[in-house]
């Protein structure tokens, strides 16, 4: 895929002098849910001549402005509010008149201008504080026109990590199943913003659980296409798909270690599914579980040393955790009859899970050491398939809220939940991809 | 970018395709299903994956061996359950070339990877009983489909029910 040759600068971060810590407002003033910063995300200005790549400055606008949409943060102001017209007001802070944007009521402003040349484009885009009057930030991409979703995404990372300290987690990808092609579930890929979706496999047979090398290269997951359940790894840039573990029965739910040398997935061993962790080839290393219950869907801890996964060794499923090289196993879950698919987050912190619970399947949190459990869906059709963002403060997952199965995001209060997918089909499996570079 | 995924896609569809002949023609010899059992795209030509396939999961699947049914979250064999397998059992020592296949399924509830994993148990506590019966564990393959292919799409209880089910697939005899 073109982003492997990505040649996209960020030739220079115009600062002005401004560090993030600088910024007017940040996470502590407000938290993702609260959608009370008002921002306007102006389209960007043409500087080309001929008005060659006319919807780039749109498109631009457009992407950041689904990203900041899906963070919680803001509050994003209708464009046919604004007063400038884009393509003839200034961009820069000493030429924007901040008086017409602090009439409709932004807080923050991004505003920018591009020009085309050949297959490139040149973008400058800009974060301001309106009330201030002064820029935040300023970063000038250059690359490929094709590379328009990375440069905005990227854009939109650099506004989360201004108002919060924190990058945002949008310069990443989805993976995901659906069943919007025909009937059966095959993989997909897609930007955060909801675009340049892109179908990976079709297969014309039951494919589930996609999971993503920390590199964000390569997808693992589980078909039927070989009439068993059997794990493979398909290469994204060059469609190159190999099996890496053919077990009799079952090889599900595999997961690459956080450095990428090995896989923990699930076997079957006398008609019991168990946790092993195999190498990138195959190969076993270690039977991590060995009962005669069932033990399915390992979660690595960040630093590798432990899996979170389900067992219903209880009687009935519940989430525990094991060292990977053997030690103790530890039960993480007390409440509820029904617990399962557990996701270690980034920062180590939290897994989430779901949870049968009133009346349906909903997402929950739980500190590693099994305190703090929060409950962040509720009423609102089954919730599952929990996956983090890379930066620890969001989880995509699958909801039947609206019919069918879509794909939503929620914060860590469960106050901010915004869908991602629409449209008919199914879509399920959500796996939340690593930063892009 | 779309035309090159497209041509990718295309690529590894082509290339698991002659993966499946080439595990296909294998499986058939090892298993020496003689003419039949195994179909041209190597699934088992009456499995619920290949109906499913096919449009016609659900419709005239009946054959002298009976499905069983489970309660939710469970793969324990009642009375009933019991009863059908005794019959399936005495079916296959009269048939005693048969060869058959064992499918687990599960309702929609709950995830898709434990539901995986309790289509598993749910086959293999089949297979057991039947094995227990005397018919040789030889005979007798498991799969699981989770819940992948329902046969009743409704969200209520009496179709989740029908759902919970082991099915025997006959191929060979």
């Amino acid at each position: 895929m073109r982003r492997m040759w990505w040649t996209l600068l960020v030739i220079s971060l115009v600062m002005a002098g401004v560090r993030a810590s600088d910024a007017q407002v940040r996470g502590t003033i407000f938290g993702p849910g609260a959608r009370s910063y008002p921002v306007a995300v102006s389209p960007l200005r043409n500087l080309s001549a001929g008005g060659a790549a006319a919807n780039f400055g749109t498109q631009f606008a457009d992407i950041v402005s689904a990203d900041l949409n899906l963070s919680g943060f803001f509050k994003l102001l209708d464009r046919a509010a604004y007063i400038e017209k884009p393509e003839t007001s200034g961009y820069t802070a000493d030429n924007i008149n901040f008086d017409n944007w602090s009439v409709i009521g932004a807080l923050a402003l991004v505003k920018g201008a591009y020009s085309v040349s050949g297959d490139n484009v040149t973008a400058e885009v800009r974060l301001f504080d309106v009330y201030q009057r002064r820029q935040l930030a300023g970063v000038r991409y250059h690359g490929p026109l094709g590379e328009l979703r990375r440069m905005a995404n990227k854009f939109a990372d650099e506004i989360m990590k201004q108002f919060t300290g924190e990058r945002g987690p949008f310069d990443t990808r989805f993976a995901f199943v659906s069943t919007r092609g025909g009937k059966f579930k095959e993989l997909y890929v897609m930007s955060p913003d909801g675009g340049d979706l892109q179908e990976v496999t079709r297969t014309q047979t039951i494919n589930v659980s996609p999971s993503w090398s920390p590199d964000s290269h390569l997808l693992l997951y589980t078909s039927y296409k070989r009439r068993n359940p059997d794990l493979f790894v398909v290469d994204l840039a060059s469609g190159r798909d190999v099996l890496v573990s053919s077990r009799p029965g079952l090889n599900l739910g595999g997961r690459f270690s956080p450095d990428g040398s090995k896989i923990a997935l699930t076997i079957e061993d006398k008609g019991n599914a168990d946790i092993a962790v195999v190498d990138r080839g195959g190969n076993l290393l270690r039977r991590v579980t060995d009962s005669w219950a069932i033990d399915v869907s390992p979660s690595w801890s960040p630093d590798g040393r432990r899996l979170a996964f389900t067992s219903n060794r209880s009687g009935a499923p519940q989430i525990y955790i094991v060292g990977v090289d053997g030690g103790e196993t530890r039960r993480v879950t007390f409440s509820g009859t029904y617990n399962t698919s557990p996701a270690w987050s980034p920062k180590g912190d939290w897994i989430a899970y779901v949870s049968r619970a009133d009346g349906g399947f909903n997402l929950f949190i739980v500190k590693v050491d099994g305190s703090d459990t929060r409950q962040l869906t509720q009423a609102a059709g089954n919730n599952e398939d929990p996956s983090w963002a890379p930066d620890g403060r969001y989880i995509v997952f699958s909801s039947s809220r609206t019919g069918r199965k879509k794909l939503f995001v929620t914060d860590l209060t469960g106050a901010s939940q915004v869908q991602l997918t629409r449209g008919g089909g199914d879509d399920s499996s959500p796996a939340w991809s690593r930063w892009l570079e | 970018m779309a035309v090159r995924l497209r041509a990718v896609a295309v690529l590894g569809v082509l290339l698991a395709v002659l993966s499946m002949g080439c595990s296909a023609k294998k499986k058939g010899a090892a298993a020496g299903a003689p003419g039949g059992g195994v179909g041209e795209e190597g699934l088992a030509a009456g499995s619920s994956l290949e109906r499913y396939k096919q449009g016609t999961l659900g419709t005239g699947e009946e054959g002298p061996l009976k499905d069983i049914y489970f309660a939710f979250d469970s793969a324990e064999l009642d009375e009933q359950a019991r009863s059908i397998l005794r019959d399936d059992a005495s079916w296959l020592k009269d048939h005693s070339k048969a060869k058959v296949e064992i499918e687990g399924h599960c309702d929609e509830r709950g995830t898709v990877e434990y539901n995986l994993a309790l289509g598993t148990k749910r086959a293999g506590a089949a297979k057991e009983y039947v094995v227990a019966l005397g018919i040789s564990a030889d005979r007798l393959t498991t799969i699981s489909y989770g819940e992948e292919l329902p046969l009743c799409h409704e969200h209520n209880e009496e179709c989740w029910q029908k759902n919970r089910r082991a099915h025997f697939v006959i191929l060979g005899e």
